[in-house]
């Protein structure tokens, strides 16, 4: 029986979890928007996860030679809740913002073209919505 | 840890499974975690795989790299509006939508208002009857006429009008769908760019054409998640024949430091990389890529 009301909770735990980091996902991607203006062109997509403390989100691309890409990356309805790091295929790290007070976008300019692993992870939040937005520019 | 793509269909699995293991007597806990997690690993199948999501390029990128190149509007590689109102099943609009969505793109591109108003009516026609109203809503539409002829504000807007049909249909657990408007996006804008290469080709478009190598390996994963649906299978047997062809692309990476100026908040990648593609690779592509195109829309 004991055991029943431990699984329950847990269950109970994760769905109301979920409720409400829906929720929020909407907002934060909406307010995350804002880092993506002219010049440069949303991608027309917004990539989201659901993280809690221990985990990360991986979001695998290319960004081509030539171009020009802004990466936002955010997280609750304030700038700074989300370290997000760039790697090569290889795993060589490119660039995190953790090293600059986790700021929300960052620009990528692009010699050439290579395949990139963005990783968030939320920074002191238990849980919440990770919003990773891509915008690029020629 | 990596993370899990969580979807709201869980909120209702969870749930019945509460019922099922309540039924069941020893081991509870470590039944349920497993069965959450194969939920879970199922729905990032949905979304990706193994925990990770691909993302697929926008194909505007590359219409912008065509446009670049000096080549000149082509009006015969679109696919006509005139077969918009034939696309019957769920799996042809939404490729098509794709495929139309590009079109839109590539004309806007080019300030060709009259024919960039065509291929609007065509994509809000599909997205119409995709249920995508709130993506393509009056407002949106108002705001793109209002501002035809100007090419960045229209870019501006097919692109929200992109991303707000996207955003609509994963709110909606409709995944599916999102994936194949970005699988139609993708599939024509390689074939724009192995027209333009046959005619006004340059070593961008050619770099181009060899770089979706992995895009084309991320859109199989993608769209395989799918594939019990009979609709998939010959498009997924055409694409894995395509990447077949694509694995004689060579492709070699140097990593190098990146070079990080922190008061403009921008990073330089230099790291290096170089394709090699024959001309017969091309070709080839250029041929498998025609046959998918009309597969999907004759």
């Amino acid at each position: 029986m004991k055991n029943k009301i431990l699984i329950a909770s847990f269950l109970i735990f994760n769905i109301s979890f979920l409720f409400r980091a829906h929720a929020q996902c909407d907002t934060i991607a909406s307010v995350c928007a804002k880092h993506i203006l002219a010049p440069y062109i949303s991608d027309g997509q917004q990539y989201r996860a659901l993280l809690m403390a221990d985990q990360n989100a991986e979001f695998h691309t290319t960004f081509y030679g030539g171009g020009t890409y802004r990466i936002a990356a955010c997280s609750g309805l304030k700038d700074g809740n989300l370290v997000l790091s760039v790697y090569d295929d290889e795993r060589n790290l490119l660039f995190t913002n953790k090293e600059y007070k986790n700021a929300p976008y960052w620009d990528f300019k692009v010699k050439s073209t290579l395949d990139v692993i963005l990783e968030a992870t939320l920074d002191g939040a238990q849980s919440g919505c990770a919003v990773v937005l891509i915008g690029f520019k020629q | 840890m990596k993370k899990r793509f969580f979807s709201l269909t869980n909120l209702f699995i969870i749930p019945v499974c509460i019922v099922l293991f309540s039924c069941n007597g020893g081991k509870e806990e470590e039944k349920v975690e497993k069965q959450i997690n194969k939920m879970l690993d199922s729905n990032n199948v949905a979304l990706g795989v193994s925990g990770k999501m691909f993302i697929i390029p926008s194909p505007i990128q590359t219409a912008m790299l065509i446009q670049k190149s000096g080549a000149q509007y082509n009006k015969s590689m679109l696919n006509g509006t005139d077969k918009s109102n034939s696309y019957s099943t769920k799996f042809q609009k939404c490729l098509n939508l794709g495929i139309y969505g590009a079109d839109l793109g590539y004309t806007t591109l080019y300030d060709q208002t009259q024919d960039a108003l065509t291929y609007f009516n065509a994509t809000n026609k599909i997205a119409t009857d995709l249920g995508l109203t709130s993506a393509f809503d009056k407002n949106l539409i108002q705001r793109f006429q209002k501002n035809l002829g100007t090419k960045d504000s229209m870019l501006v807007l097919v692109s929200a009008a992109y991303r707000a049909s996207n955003d609509f249909l994963k709110n909606n657990e409709r995944n599916e769908e999102a994936a194949l408007i970005i699988a139609g996006g993708w599939i024509e804008t390689l074939n724009f760019a192995l027209n333009v290469q046959k005619t006004k080709g340059n070593d961008d478009i050619k770099r181009r054409i060899a770089d979706q190598k992995n895009t084309l390996k991320n859109l199989i994963s993608l769209l395989s998640a799918y594939s019990g649906n009979e609709e998939y299978t010959e498009l997924l047997q055409k694409l894995n024949d395509l990447r077949t062809e694509y694995d004689k692309v060579e492709y070699k990476y140097k990593f190098e430091q990146p070079v990080t100026d922190e008061v403009n908040k921008t990073t330089t990648i230099t790291s290096k990389s170089d394709v090699v593609i024959s001309p017969e690779n091309i070709q080839t592509i250029s041929d498998k890529i025609a046959a998918i195109r009309t597969l999907i829309t004759a």
